[in-house]
């Protein structure tokens, strides 16, 4: 504190540190604070099991079966990451890979009519699958063959279509497709949450379906990384390359008052100091009154000692509850990992439910999702507010992020970064910005 | 006789059993540019991470070691995320990856991440600095909470060439030490190079005396991924395949 900074950020979140290695890199001086005692805030994940329990009012201790406290890092927000999305992106080209180790998530399922089917990952399951009849399958590999071959800039590829005026809806018309692959290709493959899709240009569709098939190619098995420990290490890893090109850390800071001079920021106070700063960036929870609630969101953490059933016993997995099979607007998700993933104690599994709000019974609405994992041990309950700014900082230089929203993974936090970025900066964000400009390995060259 | 001498004698005989293993790697670089082959890849590789208060000499220690440079004017440390230096012990190449605080201890803002991978942790404090040793059970807490529970741990009371200005005597550390199970303690100068390859040898073939001889092959549905930029992979046509990890 009592110095000038190029950028102040309160919030260690993914998003924010993200942003502050990009600053950082970017030669940029940079103080990063955050009220709480750990790295995360929204995205972290909190270990020990005791604390957890603390965090939902849970009265007592965990259970002896629970097994050693320090054994779990469990997960405020569920998401997986796309093997191709932006995200891995952003982890190889700054290296924070070096931080970090991954495994392949073992399958994604979806719930049809009560039970869930296994989302063909080869050749031999798609066959196999009863997600949709023989006819189906063959019009549907005609269908995902155009969209590989799609290419927006030669015309022979696009059959007709046109990428930004000819709507999904009528695509699968074009393919004959009926409503059992309609709903696996928007929910299963696209991730939609809702069918607002099916009448709006077709282009995103086939990049999402692109990026699903791309994803998949890389490990096999399913289209999902998730890092060990949990999702936790990932703030921490941007963190530390901050770090390294000079940011200062601070956590347990108490922030009193973001100092705002002619409609401008101009420094952050902190127990009676003032760090000075050019440009501020923030989780909404730092400044209320510069965002507006979007909506909400349920998350149900589940505690579990047994494997989700017809999962064949998977020690990761996804579980996509598509919303016309509950009759709701929104998806439901699953996403689950366990101890091969330093998440929880021997023979635990972390299952975490979650789904937009729609009525005022929440927990009613992920009904469904809980039964697919009955027996369970241990729920925490959580009903979060979704954030946006309403100051988009041109005038204030004030840059607050979105909060982390339903989807499954984490394509609109690099989004909302990549959006910052440009609102701070005034260009486009370019992946090569976040190259470490640097050598910060040193010592033996051989075997490196 | 000069009292420094003395307590060289008195260092070398207790903590370390036997003389330091003076290690050099299998080939140097010389050789392995005449023979034009590429160098005997590590037989291990082992993380280790150096904690503990803002300026007592976690980054000169690391440098003695890996450089054997020491920088009197240098701050807090800036731009190394780790070094790394191969030694030889047992007859087995081993390359240390060494990992620096990239300043974050300052705060007290040092990731959880930090200590997670660590197989070796180096716990430093300032002999001639009281309240670097009164930080020692902070630090001990965060090794508690987050850090593997095989790891080594190495207790350093750093700046043997300040005497001098000695605050805290080596009973204070050997008890601090002997109260933590398997817990070593030695005094080092990183200034005069004292116990410096010492230090790290010895705790490398703590670690070593503990892992199994053969490392176990992964099952392959269970291996760990340590992203690398795959080769470009053109989309599959659908149904995708499989493909090993």
């Amino acid at each position: 504190m009592n110095e000038e900074y190029d950028v102040i950020v309160l919030g260690t979140g993914l998003t924010e540190c993200i942003l502050s290695g990009i600053m950082s890199v970017k030669g940029k001086k940079v103080l990063h604070m955050d009220r709480n005692t750990y790295y995360g805030g929204e995205s972290a994940s909190i270990t020990p099991l005791e604390d957890l329990y603390k965090r939902f009012n849970m009265p007592g201790s965990p259970p002896d079966s629970m097994g050693k406290g320090r054994d779990w890092n469990v997960d405020l927000i569920p998401k997986f990451l796309m093997a191709n999305g932006q995200l891995v992106r952003m982890l190889l080209i700054t290296q924070v890979t070096r931080y970090l180790d991954f495994k392949v998530i073992e399958g994604s399922y979806v719930y049809k009519k009560g039970s869930i089917y296994k989302v063909p990952s080869t050749e031999t399951e798609a066959l196999a699958s009863s997600l949709m009849g023989l006819f189906e399958k063959r019009r549907f590999r005609k269908f995902l063959v155009f969209v590989a071959n799609f290419d927006e800039n030669d015309p022979k590829t696009m059959e007709g279509v046109d990428p930004k005026k000819t709507t999904m809806r009528d695509v699968y018309k074009k393919f004959d497709l009926g409503q059992d692959v309609m709903d696996f290709t928007g929910h299963a493959l696209a991730l939609y949450r809702t069918d607002d899709y099916l009448d709006q240009p077709c282009i995103d569709t086939f990049h999402r379906i692109k990026l699903y098939s791309e994803s998949l190619a890389r490990y096999g098995k399913s289209p999902y990384l998730y890092p060990l420990y949990g999702l936790g290490e990932l703030p921490q890893g941007f963190a530390r390359l901050c770090a390294i090109y000079g940011g200062t850390y601070m956590l347990n800071k108490p922030i009193e008052e973001i100092i705002i001079e002619n409609g401008k920021v101009v420094g952050v106070k902190s127990e009676g100091e003032i760090a000075r700063c050019k440009q501020l960036i923030c989780d909404p929870s730092y400044l209320m009154d510069r965002a507006k609630k979007v909506g909400q969101v349920v998350r149900v953490i589940c505690i579990i000692s047994h494997p989700i059933k017809n999962t064949s016993d998977a020690n990761s997995c996804q579980i996509i509850i598509p919303q016309n099979q509950v009759n709701r607007k929104h998806d439901i998700y699953v996403c689950m990992a366990s101890f091969p993933h330093n998440v929880a104690s021997k023979g635990k599994y972390v299952a975490i439910v979650s789904t937009t709000v729609e009525t005022n019974d929440p927990e009613k609405e992920i009904q469904p999702a809980l039964d697919l994992l009955e027996p369970i041990e241990q729920k925490f309950v959580s009903i979060s507010d979704l954030h946006e700014p309403t100051d988009l900082g041109t005038e204030s230089q004030i840059f607050i992020s979105r909060s982390y929203d339903a989807t499954t993974h984490f394509e609109t936090t690099c989004d909302d970064i990549k959006d910052i970025y440009r609102r701070m900066t005034g260009s486009d964000f370019d992946f090569a910005e976040m190259e470490r400009t640097k050598n910060d390995i040193f010592g033996d060259a051989a075997d490196q | 006789m000069d009292s420094r001498y003395e307590i060289q004698r008195r260092a070398g005989g207790s903590g370390f059993s036997g003389g330091s293993a003076n290690a050099s790697p299998a080939l140097t670089g010389a050789q392995s540019r005449r023979k034009k082959m590429p160098p005997r890849p590590a037989d291990y590789k082992l993380q280790i991470i150096i904690i503990g208060s803002r300026g007592v000499g976690k980054t000169s220690l690391m440098e003695r070691f890996t450089d054997d440079t020491f920088c009197t004017a240098c701050k807090s440390t800036v731009g190394v995320d780790f070094k790394i230096k191969t030694v030889e012990l047992r007859g087995k190449k081993i390359r240390l990856q060494i990992w620096d605080t990239a300043g974050q201890e300052r705060f007290n803002s040092i990731t959880s991440a930090y200590y997670r991978g660590a197989k070796g942790i180096v716990l430093v404090y300032d002999i001639t600095k009281q309240e670097t040793f009164e930080d020692l059970p902070k630090w001990m807490k965060m090794i508690d909470k987050y850090a593997s529970e095989e790891a080594e741990l190495l207790l350093v009371g750093n700046k043997l060439d300040c005497e001098t200005d000695r605050a805290i005597t080596r009973q204070q550390g050997e008890r601090f030490a002997s109260r933590i199970s398997g817990m070593r303690f030695c005094e080092s100068s990183a200034k005069d190079n004292f116990n410096v390859d010492e230090i790290f040898h010895k705790l490398v073939d703590d670690i070593l005396s503990k892992m199994p001889l053969e490392i176990p092959s992964k099952e392959l549905s269970n291996s760990v991924l340590s992203l690398q930029p795959e080769p470009e992979v053109p989309p599959e046509l659908t149904p995708p395949r499989a493909r090993c990890c």
